[in-house]
């Protein structure tokens, strides 16, 4: 057990998953020798090799594309676009030959792309976005996406070794922001969620870097007893857990960084509609970036994403009806 | 003697299956649409039968011998178009869009050449273990306009992959002729990824054989990739509906003449093969598969929700390979 | 030539010649009727958006029929031609090949008709718009919920939220701080104001097979629907049904009124309602008097062996229901207070079946609770009888002792109505029945 960052966890899981298992390869771009551009594989070509952890041409259609057809011969590959945004450029080997593969042909395509995701350091248009929901629209992908410095390590390992394609979305904010006590050894954190605290007056769902900010906007609200719910995984969705929470709180604020337009938090809100009516004592308030792409100066990129002071307000206001 | 008729055969097979299976298209037992590889037989009938068992195959829609060859029977192909429970991909995918991953065969995807990506990831995966094997794939004139051609031909050239690239240049990517796709042919930009190209007659099945077969064993020496670029001509419309008004008569009428399976028959009647008799009894072979696939049944729903996500990860499986050159080599390899 | 009784028609339809193309139009036949065609062999041209090609024969045999005329066009799948065929020749000899497969999307289509939640309908988003209390009060699905379940109304609940509005804690309160001041008897109110059967499941696609529903604000005498049209299609089914109640059977009402000293002092005993007595003393009753234990169609009169005894649930602001005790005449009071406590909970939590609804052959309707004396209720058809219970209360009464004396008692009494249908039976057969419905309450052994 080691105090960790969520980006010292991430690495500790791929260099674990490299040491226990030969057919763990590391794929993207500046990964190797340069370590990454997050520094997530800092270290690695030195121990592994670079052609286990491997430099790529600067390719995310190839990137994607190779590992699946890696995978399909045996092998486990780990992608990383170095940004989130990128894997636009990877979007149809993801979508149309990883996603589909096995329920066309029963093949198993076993990749994990790690999706360095979110904003609010001015990275601008191209380097701030959270695409998780282009994946969970994509049959056969799954998407998992960490809040904290275990799970991040603990779903890691889980996304390497099942045998689909899974979306890692590490959020770029908590890389070095968030710290906490992590196992040594290798676990495996389930596709499911967790109550990050329990309550019973409100419930805010949150999942990566909005689990931190809804914590932190319900710390003390006025008292309120406020559920957090942080789903850790999109798909599958843990729709148990959600419509516990509605159940127990029957109030619930739903945070995305996300744009608001059919994102994750669209599709928990339409869950609790369907499924948590009676259960419901007021609207179902959603917190998301509006539709806008996220924008470069400081002012204007903290206008538009979600920060603790509009959580805390949708809360409130909730609480009040 | 016995590799020349085994091509023959992959070729009369794929003919009949797939004119047994337009046949069936028009009486509406075949649903969506139909794609077939008329004239381009020699293609994937050389090129899949220089491959070894160990090696891995992504298989483009005009190149059904490839799938024979392999080991998939014509009633599962017949079942597959039909859309029946008896299909490789038990209805949920169409016509050509199959590949049995017992027999190291991945099928395609609509997005061309996607597949070039995957066969290149296969090849590198040998190359990291160090395993005496290729991936090949096959894809269009028109894919080599797209970026994962590019991406493709460089990943497998800076690393020096051993997989075999077959570009299938049948002169027409749906309609669109050869000089509105590219300025330069794409076999003169091997070079400038760093590797082998060569041109071949694609309507000679035997030619495309030895040229594969060449690069096979360049890729598992070491030696990288290769682009073969295998010239032919695509004699039926781009799929059931086209009746390709906008290819000239003279154009189909000279290609007839080089018709691929008429090229592999003379050549085996000159060494007194009864050529007939291996034609009855492909069309033997044909009616009973079609019997056969026509009496299965169709999927039913209640499994449409299953297998979207798989629970294990089982690497694709072995095919047939009925070159004498690896039933000889397995024999050394079981003497030894 | 003609068919032997071995041959089998074989449907030649138009193809889909690429995925786009809807129609065809035949160009020209290649054969006629009656002639003898190969299989393969080409048997029209046709000409479609796409492409003009030829269609083969699906089969050897005899062109039987031809349906489609020269430069008719036609939608893709439709029968050009029928071909007889004998059979063994062709591979779509066999009967898959029939004209039946010749349709796989038939097949394809996965129509949940079975498997659609039959509790899909219980969440009605009415709720969520009902008013009560005065015009403006809205209540929140969870809110509704807990008001329905212990009987609250929600106008006498004050609300602490925004504008006063009731929320969760506030009705949770209630429940809470009057939960168990009911005594004997926690469970609330059995009855609304008439029986209703529900819709069967074909119709529409909000009907629940199970469960009655009302809009919120439906059985508040305030309750004024704002917005136009206001009455939901449950509403106004429950009332098709009570307006086609009443314009078909000749409706009579009759009331007796009945000491409940005894029945009091049995239930504080055994620890059952009112009702349970009263139940089993009404199925003594209609062994006695089987003319009201009876359904009555037009003219089809029938009296059916068992008594299968409908109780009215009501769901609060959904309406009610009526869930059925079959064979109810082999239950002690124990017994009809057990079942009776079941079929309400479970009509509560939505999990009544299609077997609990159907099949009544009297009724009994209980709206005691609220302290109302007489009421009129409505016969569920095709029922001929329905009784009510209402309130118990204590009054003073004059009693005759043994001897004859008269003197003035305090007495637990109440009022049953039974209301019947003329066209079935008389006013003394009614009065007779429900003597002896009394004579069994005040006779019950003490």
């Amino acid at each position: 057990m080691a105090p960790l960052t969520y980006l010292q966890a991430i690495s500790a899981a791929l260099r674990d998953e490299l040491r226990a298992d030969e057919r763990v390869l590391m794929m993207g771009e500046d990964i190797g020798v340069f370590g990454g551009a997050f520094k997530v594989t800092d270290g690695f070509a030195a121990e592994f090799g670079s052609d286990r952890v491997m430099d790529t041409p600067l390719a995310e259609s190839a990137i994607i594309g190779c590992a699946i057809g890696a995978a399909v011969v045996g092998m486990r590959p780990v992608c990383e676009m170095q940004f989130a945004d990128f894997i636009s450029c990877g979007f149809d080997q993801l979508v149309n030959v990883a996603g589909k593969m096995h329920y066309r042909q029963d093949l198993a395509v076993p990749i994990t792309v790690r999706l360095p995701s979110g904003g609010g350091f001015s990275g601008g248009p191209f380097h701030s976005q959270n695409p998780e929901a282009l994946f969970m629209h994509s049959p056969g992908i799954k998407v998992v996406a960490p809040s904290t410095a275990e799970d991040a390590k603990g779903l890691l390992h889980a996304a390497i070794r099942d045998p689909n394609p899974v979306c890692f979305m590490e959020h770029k904010h908590l890389y070095r922001r968030v710290k906490g006590e992590v196992p040594d050894e290798i676990y495996e954190t389930p596709f499911t969620a967790r109550v990050a605290r329990p309550g019973t007056d409100l419930a805010v769902i949150a999942y990566g870097a909005m689990v931190e900010v809804a914590l932190q906007a319900t710390a003390d609200l006025d008292g309120a007893s406020v559920e957090v719910l942080d789903l850790r995984s999109l798909v599958p969705l843990d729709e148990e857990a959600i419509l516990d929470s509605v159940k127990r709180c029957s109030k619930v604020v739903v945070v995305d960084e996300a744009n608001m337009t059919c994102a994750a938090g669209a599709q928990v809100a339409a869950l609790i509609a369907e499924k948590g009516f009676e259960d419901l004592d007021g609207p179902v308030v959603r917190v998301a970036t509006p539709d806008v792409p996220i924008p470069f100066s400081p002012p204007l990129e903290q206008a538009v994403l979600p920060g603790v002071d509009r959580v805390k307000e949708a809360c409130r206001d909730l609480l009040e009806y | 003697m016995e590799d020349r008729i085994w091509l023959l055969r992959a070729m009369l097979l794929m003919r009949g299956i797939e004119e047994r299976a337009m046949s069936l298209y028009r009486q509406g037992k075949v649903p969506g649409s139909f794609y077939d590889g008329y004239g381009q037989e020699a293609v994937s009938a050389g090129a899949a039968f220089a491959m070894a068992p160990e090696d891995r195959l992504c298989i483009l829609h005009r190149d059904l011998a490839a799938h024979l060859i392999r080991g998939v029977t014509p009633a599962r192909i017949l079942s597959q178009y039909m859309g029946r429970a008896a299909g490789i991909t038990r209805g949920r995918d169409g016509n050509v869009h199959f590949g049995d991953r017992r027999l190291g065969c991945v099928g395609m995807v609509s997005m061309l050449p996607d597949m070039m990506l995957v066969a290149t990831g296969m090849a590198m995966a040998f190359k990291l273990r160090g395993e005496r094997r290729c991936a090949l794939t096959w894809f269009g004139d028109g894919s080599t306009s797209r970026g994962d051609f590019h991406e493709a031909m460089n990943w497998a050239g800076v690393q020096k992959l051993p997989v075999v690239f077959i570009l299938e240049n049948n002169q027409y990517a749906y309609s669109t002729p050869l000089d509105k796709q590219f300025a330069v042919d794409p076999v003169e930009r091997a070079a400038a990824y760093g590797f082998t190209g060569v041109t071949v007659d694609g309507n000679d099945a035997e030619a495309m054989f030895e040229a594969t077969l060449e690069a096979r064993t360049r890729a598992v020496d070491g030696g990288g990739p290769t682009l073969i670029e295998a010239v032919t001509m695509r004699m039926h419309g781009h799929a059931a509906h086209d009746d390709m008004k906008y290819v000239p008569k003279e154009q189909v009428e000279e290609w007839r003449r080089r018709d691929p399976v008429e090229r592999q028959e003379r050549r085996l009647r000159e060494l007194d093969v009864d050529v007939d008799a291996l034609r009855a009894e492909i069309t033997a072979e044909i009616d009973a598969a079609a019997t056969e696939a026509l009496a299965g049944p169709m999927p039913t729903p209640d499994s449409v929700l299953d297998g979207v996500f798989a629970t294990e990860a089982e690497p694709l499986g072995d095919g047939q390979a009925p070159w004498s050159g690896y039933a000889r080599a397995d024999a050394a390899g079981g003497d030894a | 030539m003609t068919s032997s009784s071995t041959d089998t028609l074989i449907d030649v339809t138009m193809p889909q010649m690429g995925v786009s193309v809807a129609e065809g139009t035949v160009v020209a036949w290649r054969v006629g009727v009656g002639d003898a065609i190969e299989a393969e062999q080409t048997i029209c041209d046709i000409s479609t958006d796409k492409i003009d090609t030829e269609v083969p024969a699906p089969v050897s045999g005899v062109v039987a029929e031809i349906l489609v005329d020269v430069d008719q066009t036609v939608d893709v799948g439709t029968v050009m031609a029928r071909i007889s065929s004998s059979g063994g020749a062709a591979p779509s000899e066999n009967g898959s090949a029939a004209p039946t497969e010749a349709a796989p999307a038939d097949t394809a289509t996965p129509e949940p008709e079975a498997s659609v939640p039959a509790s899909s309908g219980v969440t009605a988003p009415t709720r969520a718009a009902s008013r009560s209390g005065g015009p403006g009060r809205r209540y929140s699905p969870v809110v509704s919920r807990i008001a329905a379940e212990h009987g609250i109304d929600l106008s006498t609940v004050e609300g602490t939220g925004r504008d006063g509005r009731v929320r969760k804690q506030d009705v949770l309160a209630v429940v809470n701080g009057n939960g168990h001041a009911g005594g004997a008897v926690a469970d609330p109110p059995l009855h609304i104001e008439s029986p209703y059967r529900p819709d069967p499941p074909e119709v529409g696609g909000t009907g629940s097979a199970q469960v009655a529903k009302a809009p919120a604000g439906s059985s508040d005498a305030g309750g004024v629907v704002t917005g136009g049209g206001g009455l939901s299609r449950i509403r106004r089914t429950i009332g098709e049904r009570m307006k086609q109640s009443l314009d078909t059977a000749a409706t009579c009402t009759t009331w007796i009124e009945v000491d409940m000293s005894r029945v009091e002092a049995a239930r504080a005993k055994l620890g059952v309602t009112a009702l349970a007595f009263v139940a089993r003393a009404t199925i003594d009753a209609l062994r006695e008097h089987p003319a009201l234990n009876a359904w009555l169609n037009g003219e089809d009169y029938t009296r059916p062996q068992d008594v299968n005894l409908g109780i009215a649930v009501s769901l609060g602001e959904d309406g009610l229901i009526v869930p059925v005790i079959h064979k109810a005449q082999e239950l002690s009071v124990e017994g009809l207070a057990a079942r009776i406590r079941d079929i309400a909970r479970r009509a509560r939590a939505r999990e009544l079946t299609a077997d609990d609804v159907l099949g009544g052959t009297f009724t009994i309707t209980n709206p005691g609770q609220y302290g109302s004396i007489m009421a009129t209720p409505i016969i569920n058809l095709p029922q001929v009888g329905i009784l009510d219970l209402e309130a118990v209360v204590k009054r003073a009464v004059v009693v005759t002792d043994s001897d004859g004396n008269d003197s003035i008692a305090i007495r637990p009494m109440t009022i049953l109505g039974l209301s019947w249908d003329h066209r079935a039976l008389d006013g003394a057969l009614s009065a007779q029945f429900l003597a002896t419905v009394k004579r069994r309450l005040e006779t019950l052994p003490s």
